[in-house]
C-alpha cells in the first residue's frame, strides 16, 4: 500500500508563505493498492492529484472516490479535478447516505448555477453515486476492503479504514473527542459552558468512541483530526475538532503503528505545528510513533518517518 | 479611496510556493474610504486573511461596520464569508449587496452555502454578526462618502453577474469580473460603465492565444482594449488562473508592458498581488489631460469591433 497526502488543512485553504511546510491545500489523501486506486476525500488538494495523475504512463481508470462528509473544505477540490472530464474514467463516489439530501443531489447542488457553472451531465467521466453508512464493512475490489464509522461531528461524517492484504489506513480528519458534546444532525448551541450530558448521550458517545477505536486497531496509520490546541478546544468545543492529545489517545488505544495528525487549523503556521508535534512526541511514552501530516508525505507499507 | 487585493486568483485556492508572490486566495478586494469607510468586493478564501487582520480594530470588539458588495455567487467569489471570527461578533455590522439567482434570491443562496451538508455554521440565522442582504439594482447609493453604482453583464442561461464602480470625489475604482463579452451590446455597457475610471480591476485569467475551456471569461486583450477605450488610467488584471505560477505572471505582465510602451500607450498595467495596496489618486495629471478626447466620448462609445 503506498500512500499519498495531497491536502492536510481544514475548515479552509490557506495559501501563505508560513504554512507552505505543512501545506495549505484542504484534505485529500491518496491511496494506491495495485491497480486500485483510492482517494479520500475531495478537498483542494484533488486539484494537483488530478494533475499527477495525468502523468502516469498509465493512469487509473476507475478512480473510488470516499468522502467522509461535504461540508466545503472536504469538497472543494471536486470540479478542479481534471479526470471526471475525460471520458475513459469511471468514479465510484461514496458517501454517508441522509434522508434530506441524496449525495448525487448534494453534490449537483454544488457544482450548479447560481454556485458553479457546472451541471454534472458536462462530467464527461461515468460517475456512480454510492450511499453508505456507518458500520459497514464491504470489499470494495479483489484487492481492497473498507471499513466505516462514524465520527462525532456536525451533521455526522463518515471514517474510513481502507485494508489489503498487506497493511490497513484509517482516516478520521474530522471528529471531536467523546466526552462531552454529542453530535447528530441537530446544531449545538455553545452557551460558554458544558451542557451536562444525559446517559443516553454519555452511553452514544461512549459507543461511538469504541466503534472508532475499533475501526483504528491495529492500523498501520492512523490519520486523525488535530485541529485545536487545548485553548482552542476550550472555546469552540461545539465545532467538532479533536487536539493532538485526544488523537494520541485514540491511538495508543488502538495500537496502531503511526499517528498522523491532521485537518491542521488554518491559522496554524508551521512553526506551531512543529511545536504541536514536539510537544506530543516529548510527552508520549507508549512507544507510538507520531507525525504531522505534510503535503508531499508518502507512506509505504514497512516504511517509517 | 485606497484599494487593496486580499484575493486574486480565479476558480479554486491554489497554495503553494510557486503561486506565493502573486497570492492562492480566491476573490476579495477591499476598498478603504476617506472617512474610513470600508467595501468589500467579493468573499472568495482573501475574505478569512482580511478578517483575521481586522480583527485588531473595531470589528475585534463587535464595532465594525462594513459593506460587501458580490458580483456573483460562484464559489471563488463567497466560500470566504463565513470563516472570519468577525462575522460571528454580535455588534458587527454587514451590508451585503448583491444579484438574485435564477434559483433564488442572494440572502437563500448564502443561506444555501451555509446549511448544514455544506457547512457547520448551519445557515445565516447563526451569523452571529448583525447582516443584511440587499438585491443590487442600478440605482447608485452612498457609504458614507462613497457612491456606488452597478451593472449587470448577463449571461444566457446563468444568474447574472455584476460590476461594481465606487466613486470618491472624481475618483473611481471600476471592477469587472466573470464576463465575456460575447456581443457589442455587453461591450458598450461595459466601455460607459468604466469611463474614466482611475483603476480598473479586470478578470483576465487567459490570453487570447490559450486555447482553454473557458466557462465564460475575458481574455487580457479584451481588458487592454477595454481600458484604453475607456481612457482608464491603470488596469489590474485579477482572478487568476490556478495554473499560472508567479514566475508566469511575472512573464505575462512584461510582455504586455513592453507591447504598451511600443505602442506608447499611457495605461499602466498591473496583475493583481495578494497584499498590494493601491492609491486611488488621479496623479497621471499629463496622460488624463491627453485622454480628455476620449473622456467626452463616453456617453456615445464608438461601436465596438465584433467579438468572438
Amino acid at each position: 500500500m503506498i500512500v499519498r497526502i495531497w491536502g492536510t488543512r481544514g475548515s479552509y485553504p490557506v495559501a501563505r508563505a508560513e504554512m507552505l511546510r505543512y501545506g495549505g491545500n484542504t484534505t485529500c489523501v491518496e491511496v494506491r493498492v495495485g491497480d486500485s486506486c483510492i482517494i479520500l476525500d475531495a478537498g483542494t488538494g484533488l486539484r494537483q492529484l488530478g494533475e499527477a495523475l495525468g502523468r502516469e504512463p498509465s493512469p487509473p481508470s476507475t478512480i473510488n472516490l470516499l468522502i467522509t462528509h461535504t461540508h466545503w473544505d472536504h469538497i472543494i477540490g471536486f470540479p478542479f479535478f481534471a479526470p471526471i472530464f475525460s471520458p475513459r474514467n469511471r468514479l465510484e463516489i461514496y458517501g454517508l447516505q441522509r434522508t434530506q439530501s441524496s449525495l448525487r443531489t448534494t453534490i449537483a447542488n454544488a457544482l450548479s448555477d447560481p454556485l458553479m457553472p457546472i451541471g454534472l451531465e458536462d462530467l464527461r467521466a461515468e460517475l456512480s453515486f454510492h450511499e453508505i453508512h456507518e458500520g459497514l464493512r464491504f470489499q470494495l475490489d479483489s484487492r481492497v476492503r473498507i471499513c466505516t464509522a462514524r465520527s462525532n461531528h456536525p451533521y455526522r461524517a463518515l471514517a474510513y479504514r481502507v485494508e489489503s492484504d498487506d497493511a490497513a489506513l484509517v482516516f478520521i480528519p474530522d471528529t471531536g473527542p467523546f466526552h462531552t458534546v454529542l453530535f447528530d444532525d441537530e446544531r449545538i448551541e455553545w452557551t460558554g459552558t458544558p451542557t451536562p450530558n444525559t446517559a443516553a448521550e454519555l452511553l452514544a458517545l461512549a459507543a461511538m468512541r469504541a466503534q472508532i477505536v475499533d475501526l483504528a486497531r491495529g492500523a498501520d496509520w492512523l490519520i486523525y483530526d488535530s485541529q485545536f490546541t487545548d485553548a482552542q478546544y476550550a472555546r469552540f468545543p461545539h465545532w467538532g475538532h479533536s487536539t493532538a492529545a485526544h488523537a494520541r489517545e485514540i491511538a495508543e488505544e488502538a495500537g496502531v503503528g503511526q499517528l498522523l495528525l491532521f485537518h491542521h487549523d488554518p491559522h496554524h503556521t508551521d512553526a506551531q505545528i512543529d511545536a504541536i508535534l514536539a510537544e506530543q512526541r516529548a510527552t508520549c511514552d507508549s512507544g507510538l510513533i507520531i507525525a504531522a501530516a505534510y503535503e508531499g508525505l508518502e507512506l509505504r507499507k514497512g516504511e517509517r518517518l | 479611496m485606497k484599494m487593496q487585493f486580499w484575493g486574486v486568483r480565479g476558480y479554486v485556492p491554489t497554495p503553494g510556493a510557486e503561486y506565493l508572490r502573486y497570492g492562492g486566495n480566491t476573490c476579495c478586494t477591499a476598498l478603504y474610504g476617506a472617512g474610513g469607510e470600508m467595501v468589500v468586493l467579493d468573499t472568495g478564501t482573501g475574505f478569512c486573511q482580511l478578517g483575521d487582520t481586522l480583527m485588531a480594530r473595531e470589528f475585534g470588539l463587535g464595532g465594525g461596520e462594513m459593506t460587501l458588495l458580490i458580483t456573483h455567487t460562484y464559489w471563488d467569489h463567497i466560500l470566504g464569508l463565513p470563516f472570519p471570527g468577525l462575522v460571528h461578533i454580535p455588534g458587527n455590522r454587514l451590508h451585503i449587496y448583491g444579484p438574485d439567482s435564477t434559483r433564488g434570491s442572494l440572502e437563500m443562496v448564502y443561506n444555501g452555502m451555509l446549511s448544514p451538508v455544506y457547512s457547520p455554521v448551519y445557515g445565516l440565522a447563526h451569523i452571529g454578526a448583525t447582516h443584511s442582504f440587499q438585491p443590487i439594482s442600478t440605482d447608485p447609493f452612498q457609504v458614507g462618502g462613497m457612491r456606488v453604482s452597478a451593472m449587470p453583464l448577463s449571461r444566457r442561461n446563468h444568474s447574472p453577474i455584476w460590476a461594481y464602480r465606487v466613486e470618491e470625489g472624481r475618483r473611481a475604482v471600476v471592477y469587472i469580473t466573470d464576463v465575456r463579452y460575447t456581443d457589442d451590446q455587453i461591450w458598450k455597457q461595459a466601455l460607459q460603465f468604466a469611463a474614466g475610471a482611475q483603476v480598473l480591476v479586470h478578470s483576465a485569467p487567459y490570453t487570447r492565444t490559450e486555447q482553454v475551456q473557458d466557462y465564460g471569461h475575458s481574455r487580457v486583450e479584451d481588458a487592454i482594449e477595454l481600458a484604453h477605450e475607456a481612457a482608464v488610467e491603470r488596469l489590474v488584471i485579477f482572478h487568476h488562473a490556478q495554473s499560472r505560477t508567479d514566475d508566469q505572471l511575472d512573464a505575462l505582465v512584461s510582455s504586455y508592458r513592453r507591447q504598451l510602451t511600443d505602442e506608447e500607450s499611457p495605461l499602466i498595467f498591473d496583475a493583481a498581488r495578494e497584499g498590494d495596496v493601491v492609491e486611488v489618486e488621479i496623479t497621471m495629471v499629463v496622460e488624463v489631460a491627453s485622454f480628455a478626447g476620449n473622456f467626452d466620448h463616453h456617453h456615445d462609445p464608438s461601436p465596438a469591433r465584433s467579438r468572438t
